[in-house]
């Protein structure tokens, strides 16, 4: 399960716009516009750098961060959230 | 001793803002579907249970709280979640469908009072939006 891949959609297929306390994320191919709040937006701009397994996504977001909670199973969580938005491939 | 602040990256590292990755029980996304966003139908269709699923049984105070149930001067929870339309009729002061005044009046204060991640939420987002 952890070495599942997580691929974000492709950068064409999204627009995305920082706001104050959210960011705004428009799905192209779906038409859907997502009202994204941290760690999402964090997990989005590092998945566009490339695939990635949890473990290793966790491990780039504790690099970046000051992680409060470096909770694999938090994480799971913001990750399976993205997939049933559309907004992240797991292969 | 702040250590969260947005500090500059000191030489040789990079900048470390702090990040929460499970705030409890609330969801970093909230989608919106082009059907609710722009047509009335949608949002008539829509529905806000008071209060939300997780807090069934639990009574409303006038000020729109949720209290326990049986707490005196609070109402009981409502026997069927109100459509979008009967909302969006009691914000512009009108009464929610089978309530009394007072029960109505705190009814749609604990609907103001919704915050993203609750159930109703996107149903009252979608009731404050302006239309073409």
């Amino acid at each position: 399960m952890a070495e599942r891949l997580f691929h974000a959609e492709p950068a064409e297929a999204l627009r995305i716009v920082p706001l104050d306390d959210f960011t705004l994320v428009f799905h192209r191919p779906s038409g859907l516009t997502h009202l994204v709040t941290a760690p999402a937006p964090e997990i989005l701009a590092i998945l566009a750098g490339g695939p990635r397994t949890r473990d290793a996504l966790l491990q780039r977001l504790a690099e970046a961060y000051d992680l409060a909670d470096p909770s694999p199973e938090a994480l799971d969580a913001r990750l399976a959230e993205l997939v049933a938005a559309g907004l992240v491939r797991a292969a | 001793m702040s250590e969260q602040d947005e500090t500059p990256p000191a030489e040789g590292t990079t900048r470390r803002r702090a990040l929460m990755l499970g705030a409890v029980g609330a969801s970093a996304i909230v989608s919106i579907r082009p059907a609710l966003a722009q047509t009335n139908a949608s949002v008539i269709n829509c529905e806000i249970p008071v209060p939300d699923a997780g807090r069934a049984g639990s009574y409303i105070a006038a000020d729109g709280s949720v209290v326990p149930a049986g707490t005196p001067g609070a109402f009981p929870p409502a026997t069927f979640a109100f459509k979008g339309e009967d909302v969006k009729t009691a914000l512009g002061g009108g009464q929610l469908p089978g309530t009394t005044y007072e029960q109505s009046q705190a009814y749609v204060k604990y609907i103001r009072r919704l915050q993203s991640g609750t159930s109703g939420f996107t149903c009252f987002a979608s009731l404050q939006m302006p239309r073409g």
